[in-house]
């Protein structure tokens, strides 16, 4: 590897050639090599909202010292959960890591778990898995299998203490439709890091439903990927992040394929000194993908002082035959008028906040298909609003 | 006389014959004095500063923009600049020994090129309040109207300004961008020469716009031009900047630094249309700080170059300041246009608002790159992005990164973006009504950016109508 000397820019030209940026988003190094991938400074793209310096020990190459754990009640027919070694299942996940830590969550995470739905086969009920961990350095990797023409529900439920690096990876075959909620209401100590590479298969659906609303820093980095056409994606999002919490979500959409259509809708409020949020959402169209319909929105409310927020839509479009392409991003505060409404018609203003945030978040919501955690959603924001209130 | 450095003779001919379709692609012989020396050294700065009689702090801040030039990395985002040869780009030409003060002073060449971007006419009918016209990094000829010298408007060449107003220069000069703000600016600092520095004293309102126009002339030239504007409290004045250059078979870098200072209540629009050749690679740093009450506006048009990074910066500094960037781009073939606006809410009530349209053809990409930061403290601010992008074809690029950065809660803050292909209705309808294709296509991107081009000056408007339809041609089939 050549190191390059910006100091002698001027003096060598040589090194005048030195950085050429990425053509685009998909240029970016993925590896399951992870000397590949560079212990990150904090100044590259993907790491710069990212408190990279509090994060040293998981870059580091060593060993787990701890797993996750997977609690399942029980299967409906159709559906098993295997474990399978690393190798193993590096030669199943849709595309290797693209960030350090998910490249060390994969090679140390002793056994990886395995989801599958079979083929062809329609589960009704929802398949829900509580994951857990306990540890101060836990890697782990899991991998979700959809089959050809299958469809299902997959809630993942995140408990626990850990400070845990986690690489995803999720193979929607052709036909098939995936219904993934995720809920992360982690203790407020730990830390999660996750790469979740999603792969859509020709005619697929996926509609996913992200609640981020645990832990101190939380970063979900989610790539979703079109290898077949007139596919279709929606991501929905919700988190709340209050003091001393960094809630970090990323979005990949890769439009590789003709004729598919993905909606990305993340919306989030911060209430208390150094509350942090930042979403990206990146969206290429590649030149291959004619007929593409995108549309990304991110919303932020902030509750109180001091909060931060970033937000930054980026979409980057290589080709003129599309159906439409766009985004829209919006931070603020309440609405005044639709709070002096309220309390005009006699509602407190503590009632008419509680209104307002309900409704701010209530089509989001909505989208999680799965009443009761639709309703414990609701009721755990509320009691998070309670706590601004004092 | 006609030998260019290299010593090889270029004829006019020869030049026109390599322009291709670029409307102002002539170039007079290569008469410039100083343009010996390509490549950057201590010497070549101290040179420049010798040469410029300047005061020793001037020599002092070149040699640490040289210092921190060589240190910084080059950016690693936006354009791809690795066909930047700094060795072999000459840092100074001087064409002339002394500034003239008359059309007639100007030596043959440099009056034709002049005549033929019309200066002349534009003078006659009095559209100009005065014309720096910089030729070959250096200003040449020089006229301000007697009115504006009576109410105290400064308005010269920066070199001049630097001689004859030196405690107005040593306090604002590299005040908004300081020499590390990044590679380029350093880079400027160092070896700098030319640009306009205006000065509107308290009350003063300049009724008529200012402009300067720009021109390279040497092969593989760059110009670093500096321009520092300040206006102080209830004053008003709009500066317009006109690019235009010829083409030549070799890159060529463009990278300029441009300082404004709005003051309390004053108000500065800020206009340009770059039309580079495409073989110019063009990289500005833009900035202005708006005090209490001020207003700040960028209006920007990047039509040429082969690669432009500029994102024109506003630092809202006082109580209820604004700023306002209106910025349109056009990306034909192997163009790149990364430009973008940044806002800064460094005051409570401060309200600012981005408007970029851009045009894609043949293969050329447009970037939107902005960064909207609203600080705490700066309650009761807005900020508005609005990005529209046209496609008009399935080859070419757009591109679309907008940071957003908020960290107080009484804001409100907004951006949304578009990017659609040239309609193929509005197209039908209009070829039913008997229009050509070609012409319903420029019809169809003049409407696009209207928005923006009834914001430019009558003559700038028309140009970059003219100009958008040389870009078009070729757009069909």
């Amino acid at each position: 590897m050549t190191k390059i000397d910006h100091s002698k820019a001027t003096l060598d030209s040589a090194h005048s050639h030195g950085v050429v940026p990425d053509v685009s988003r998909a240029a970016r190094k993925t590896s399951f090599d992870v000397e590949d991938l560079p212990v990150p400074t904090g100044r590259e793209e993907d790491w710069r909202f990212t408190p990279v310096s509090s994060l040293r020990s998981f870059f580091e190459d060593t060993p787990a010292d701890g797993h996750v754990r997977w609690v399942v009640d029980q299967l409906p027919a159709g559906v098993s959960l295997t474990e399978v070694d690393p190798e193993e299942a590096q030669g199943l996940s849709v595309r290797a890591p693209g960030d350090r830590v998910s490249a060390l969550a994969a090679k140390h995470t002793g056994a990886a778990m395995v989801l599958d739905i079979a083929p062809s086969v329609e589960v009704a009920q929802p398949v829900e898995i509580g994951i857990k961990g306990t540890g101060d350095n836990v890697r782990g990797q899991f991998l979700i299998e959809v089959g050809a023409r299958a469809s299902a529900t997959v809630i993942l439920d995140y408990q626990g203490s850990a400070k845990c690096g986690e690489f995803v990876s999720v193979d929607v075959a052709d036909g098939a439709s995936l219904t993934l909620v995720v809920v992360q209401e982690c203790d407020q100590k730990s830390v999660h890091l996750a790469e979740w590479v999603i792969r859509l298969g020709r005619g697929s659906k996926l509609h996913s439903s992200t609640a981020t609303l645990g832990g101190a820093l939380v970063r979900m980095n989610t790539s979703v990927a079109f290898a077949g056409e007139d596919s279709r994606a929606d991501l929905f999002g919700v988190y709340f992040a209050n003091s001393g919490q960094h809630i970090e979500h990323r979005t990949f959409i890769d439009h590789e394929s003709p004729r598919c259509r993905s909606r990305v809708t993340y919306k989030g409020a911060l209430a208390g000194e150094t509350a942090r949020t930042v979403w990206v959402g990146d969206v290429l169209i590649r030149a291959e993908a004619e007929g593409t319909d995108t549309y990304e929105v991110n919303r932020n409310l902030l509750l109180t002082d001091g909060t931060r927020a970033d937000s930054v839509p980026n979409l980057e479009i290589e080709t003129g035959e599309i159906e439409g392409a766009g985004h829209a991003s919006a931070t603020g505060r309440f609405d005044d008028e639709q709070m002096f409404y309220l309390q005009s018609r006699g509602i407190s203003e503590h009632e008419a906040r509680r209104l307002v945030v309900r409704g701010f978040f209530a089509d989001v919501i909505q989208e999680m298909g799965v009443p009761r955690i639709e309703r414990d959603l609701l009721r755990t924001i509320e009691a998070r609003l309670e706590d601004v209130d004092d | 006389m006609s030998t260019s450095p290299g010593g090889t003779p270029l004829t006019q001919d020869e030049a026109i014959a390599s322009i291709g379709t670029y409307a102002y692609g002539w170039h007079d012989s290569d008469a410039a004095g100083l343009s010996a020396e390509r490549g950057l050294s201590e010497d070549v700065v101290r040179r420049i500063s010798a040469l410029k009689d300047e005061p020793e702090w001037m020599l002092a801040r070149r040699l640490k923009g040289l210092d921190l030039f060589r240190k910084k990395p080059m950016p690693p985002w936006g354009a791809d600049l690795s066909g930047i040869d700094f060795d072999t780009i000459k840092y100074f030409v001087r064409s002339t020994e002394k500034q003239a003060t008359s059309w007639d002073d100007l030596p043959e060449d440099i009056r034709n090129t002049y005549d033929r971007l019309g200066i002349p006419e534009a003078e006659k009918q009095r559209l100009v309040a005065g014309v720096a016209a910089q030729y070959e990094s250096e200003v040449v000829y020089h006229q301000i109207r007697d009115d504006l010298e009576e109410k105290g408007v400064i308005f010269l060449d920066t070199d001049t300004g630097l001689r004859e107003h030196p405690e107005i220069f040593e306090e604002y000069f590299g005040s908004v961008i300081p020499v590390g703000d990044n590679k380029f600016a350093a880079l400027n600092t160092a070896v700098w020469s030319g640009g306009s520095f205006i000065y509107v004293p308290p009350g003063v309102s300049v009724d008529i716009p200012l402009q300067a126009y720009f021109r390279i002339n040497t092969e593989n030239m760059g110009q670093f031009e500096r321009t520092l504007i300040i206006a102080d409290e209830d004053s008003y004045v709009h500066y317009v900047e006109g690019c235009t250059a010829p083409v030549y078979s070799t890159d060529s870098l463009h990278s300029a630094v441009v300082e404004i200072i709005v003051k309390k209540n004053a108000r500065v629009r800020y206009t340009t249309v770059q039309n580079w050749s495409t073989n110019v690679y063009n990289l500005v740093t833009k900035r202005a700080t708006a005090g209490e009450g001020a207003t700040m506006e960028w209006i920007d048009g990047n039509i040429g170059s082969k690669v432009t990074m500029k994102y024109p910066a506003i630092y809202l500094l006082g109580e209820h300041a604004r700023g306002e960037t209106l910025s349109v781009a056009f990306a034909g073939e192997g163009q790149h246009q990364d430009a973008g606006a940044k806002m800064v809410h460094a005051a409570p009530h401060t309200s600012s608002s981005i408007v970029s349209k851009s045009v894609s053809r043949g293969g050329g990409r447009t970037s939107y790159r902005g960064l909207v930061q609203i600080l705490e403290g700066a309650h009761g601010s807005r900020s508005n992005v609005l990005c529209d992008a046209l496609l008009v074809d399935q080859i070419s690029r757009s591109d679309t990164y907008p940071y957003v950065d908020v960290r107080e809660d009484d804001v409100s803050m907004g951006h949304e973006a578009t990017v659609s292909k040239l309609s193929e209705d509005q197209l039908f309808y209009l070829m039913s009504r008997g229009i050509e294709e070609k012409e319903a296509m420029a019809m169809i991107v003049r409407g696009f950016i209207e928005p923006i081009a009834r914001e430019l000056p009558m003559e700038y408007a028309l140009e970059l109508n003219r100009l958008i339809e040389l870009q078009m041609e070729g757009a069909v089939g």
